[in-house]
């Protein structure tokens, strides 16, 4: 430990790799012994939610479950120069001691932070280097497994879907297989939301089409999120995170259906927790970690019908210093009483797209008008500064859609002026370059190339109104996002090849290290863009084997009523049958929770 | 107000002073320790902290003050709810804020593993010139108060506050001098008005 002790001396936030956060759990070896991994941070692992739920269900089992999150590179190097192993936190033992090191995989451009936690533990990076040792299971969930195929040659097992319940599953059957057995194998790609890649073996055509699949996998769901596991105490992170607050989840799924969002359709139905269950867990994590702030997450906080009820019972409950966040407000949600932070400093929207008739086209639903309202509610609220969030590149776009950002900066400053406030109003805007994603009506699309999105991003910097502060996304991390996400099985080799030319820590912009991945397309030889390209709708997709419940025939639907600028609304306006009509509780008339 | 004296250890050495402000906020809140918010715009707990420690380096002499009403028995409730070796070691009321951050001038630090050298020949020198870590050259000599060795221990005081010395900048001087590595810095004291 001595020579760690001047490794963590030498670099940076020391307290990350130290472990001991109050309120930790205090794991110990058991008959199974789970590592949840996250390749990111600890600041940014800390703050995500998923990975504390799946620790749970294994702990609810007698099971232990100990953190893993990814070193910075200075600890990184540190810890290859000294031989010691990449560490649990809290055990401090070894990845290659555990029988199950998994990969929580919340966005595709953290996919080579796997290798490279992989490669510190001292674990095989592939499964065929693995086949015969005695290594821990290897496996991945999160919202990217939805197409697990880019990562099908590190993984044993993809969890896809829910994690409450199935990832334990999985464990129990280990126990009762004796290991990781074929009759193991077998008996877990029978459960729903288990993707054992190497029972699969898509076959692919001559220009890297994807031509059959063998088998399929549905989705793993918790259909009574309500009574579904949820941690009653948060380790209180050691230095500060990201989000470093209290954390309740109000509901999972969105009735919005906006054409671009993934997770809109990937996290259907909608399923709540009720106002009762809420406000005890927000109570029970103030009372165990001493947050001066409790977050309300879901993907639209502001469609919990019964938000004010929410708000009320958490105002009577709670210590009074203690300050809500309510982090996804939709515009049209917004009202003065509902502050996003209790600082009234900043307000931020999406509207995504600048003219009515391209926020037809991707189904968000709200209006010009709306985002006026609420821009001018929150400055009667006492807000002087708001974001405003754009996209890039969506299908059909335009110069009239680029104008209509200018012009609704326009009128924002308008209605504040009206207001004869002293502060000047501060605008700004920023525009990320759109990613067409799998189980979304904008699958098949293309995405802009960089000469496009160059262009769209100049267009803003000399149009919009002075004053307004323009910020916007690199091109090639929105190229290599699309690629990832939408990719095959060949991209296995690429992505190795982009971390063993020094790629890691992809979605950080200041390491990001592009030669390395465009070296290693080159070296694969696999053009990035024909991963892009527009998708023939009779094509078979690399991720169609994967059932996340939502009919493809509802997503081609939705794309041509996009084309036809047509809006199809959302779920609370009546079913739209997208094909969960059977699990889902608005389908049934229930927008109320239990 | 309550002044209390604390440990800095067991890993907590590791945590950034700003960090540690946060886990002192949340370890009150938790142990129902009222405390009272200044009346700004961006309100804050009204907590006082010492100077900032080096980090790595251990204490068992830091000190703090809060301004609350709280009149049980301090040391037991914030124990019970902090994070492992951050604990109060003594707790006293006071009427105003015992400033600790400046009322602090001195404080003790013991050291291992630096090579032997001859103590009283460094407290003769009349400047010591060393280089410090915003790259400034600076004269340690003024902020040395005390040096003398124990056995394998080096004991010594420096200067805190207006005239600061790290604890294990003193430390790299001495190795980078006479050999050796500093080990296991701890903060034995603290001297000045209002310590306890």
């Amino acid at each position: 430990m001595g020579s760690l002790r001047k490794l963590l001396l030498k670099c940076e936030k020391p307290s990350r790799y130290t472990g001991g956060e109050y309120g930790a759990p205090k794991p110990e070896w058991g008959k199974f012994n789970f590592c949840m991994c996250f390749p990111d941070l600890y600041e940014v692992g800390m703050s995500n939610l998923g990975i504390k739920i799946v620790a749970k269900s294994f702990e609810e089992r007698g099971m232990c479950a100990d953190f893993c999150f990814a070193p910075a590179r200075d600890f990184g190097q540190g810890l290859k120069e000294l031989g010691v192993p990449l560490y649990s936190l809290a055990l401090k033992a070894p990845l290659k001691d555990f029988d199950m090191v998994g990969f929580s995989l919340q966005y595709e451009l953290c996919y080579t932070n796997v290798l490279y936690m992989l490669e510190l533990a001292g674990i095989p990076l592939t499964r065929e280097e693995r086949r015969g040792g005695n290594y821990p299971l290897v496996v991945a969930g999160g919202p990217c497994t939805v197409n697990p195929e880019p990562l099908a040659d590190f993984f044993d097992i993809f969890f896809i879907g829910d994690g409450e319940s199935v990832d334990a599953d999985v464990a129990e059957i280990y126990l009762e297989c004796g290991g990781a057995t074929e009759e193991f194998y077998k008996k877990i790609s029978a459960l729903d939301g288990v993707y054992v890649p190497a029972l699969v073996h898509p076959e692919y055509g001559k220009n890297g089409e994807t031509e059959r699949f063998t088998g399929r996998v549905k989705k793993a769901l918790v259909s009574d999120l309500d009574g579904a596991i949820f941690p009653d105490r948060f380790a209180v992170p050691n230095c500060e995170t990201v989000h470093d607050r209290a954390v309740v989840e109000v509901m999972r799924g969105c009735y919005r259906g906006c054409r671009f969002c993934q997770a809109g359709f990937i996290y259907r139905p909608v399923r709540k927790r009720s106002v009762k269950t809420l406000t005890r867990q927000a109570c029970a994590l103030i009372e165990s970690t001493g947050y001066g702030e409790v977050s309300l997450n879901s993907l639209s906080t502001g469609d919990y019908g019964k938000l004010s009820d929410l708000l009320k019972s958490l105002k009577g409950a709670l210590p009074p210093e203690v300050t809500l966040a309510l982090p996804s407000l939709r515009v049209d949600s917004f009202d003065g009483e509902f502050a996003q932070d209790s600082r009234k400093t900043s307000l931020t929207f999406a509207p995504e797209a600048g003219t009515q008739r391209l926020r037809d086209v991707i189904n968000k639903d709200i209006t010009e008008d709306e985002i006026l309202k609420a821009a001018e509610s929150a400055f009667d609220a006492g807000y002087s500064a708001v974001k405003l969030y754009f996209m890039l590149g969506l299908p059909t776009e335009t110069d009239e859609d680029l104008q209509g950002i200018c012009d609704i900066c326009e009128k924002i400053r308008a209605v504040y002026a009206r207001k004869k406030r002293q502060k000047a109003l501060r605008i700004s805007v920023s525009a990320a370059t759109f990613v067409p994603k799998p189980f979304t009506p904008f699958q098949w699309e293309r995405q802009a190339d960089e000469a496009e999105v160059a262009y769209k991003q100049d267009y803003l910097i000399k149009h919009l109104p002075r004053g307004v502060k323009f910020s916007w996304s690199a091109y090639y991390p929105s190229l290599l996002e699309a690629v990832l996400a939408r990719g095959d099985r060949a991209l296995g080799k690429v992505i190795l090849s982009a971390y063993k030319n020094g790629c890691t820590f992809d979605g950080w912009d200041n390491l990001f290290f592009e030669e390395g991945w465009k070296k290693a397309f080159d070296n694969c030889g696999i053009c990035a863009g024909q991963y892009v390209r527009e998708r023939t709708e009779d094509e078979i997709l690399p991720w169609d084997f994967i059932d996340v419940m939502v009919d493809k025939k509802f997503l081609l639907g939705e794309r041509k009523k996009a084309y036809a600028c047509e809006v199809t609304g959302n779920c609370m306006q009546g079913c739209k049958a997208c094909g969960l009509q059977k699990n889902c509780p608005a389908a049934k008339g229930s927008y109320d929770c239990v | 107000m309550i002044a209390f004296k604390y440990t800095k250890t067991d890993g907590a050495e590791y945590i950034s002073h700003l960090d540690l402000l946060r886990h002192i906020d949340r370890t009150l809140r938790r142990a129902h320790i009222e405390v009272k918010y200044s009346q700004g715009f961006h309100k804050h707990p009204r907590i006082f902290m010492g100077n900032p420690l080096a980090l790595g380096v251990r204490s068992v002499s830091e000190y703090c003050a809060v301004d609350t009403d709280f009149c049980g028995d301090f040391a037991a409730a914030f124990n019970a709810h902090s994070p492992d070796g951050v604990k109060c070691l003594a707790a006293e009321y006071r009427e105003t804020n015992p400033n600790f951050a400046e009322a602090i001038e001195y404080c003790r630090y013991e050291a291992e593993g630096i090579a032997a050298f001859d103590t009283e020949e460094i407290l003769k020198r009349e400047s010591i010139i060393i280089t410090d870590l915003r790259g400034r050259t600076v004269d340690i000599r003024p902020r040395i108060f005390s040096l003398e060795r124990h056995g394998g221990k080096l004991m010594f005081t420096l200067g805190c506050g207006t005239k600061n010395l790290r604890p294990d900048l003193f430390c790299s001087y001495l190795a980078e001098n006479f050999g050796g590595e500093a080990a296991y810095i701890l903060k034995t004291d603290s001297f000045g008005s209002n310590v306890f």
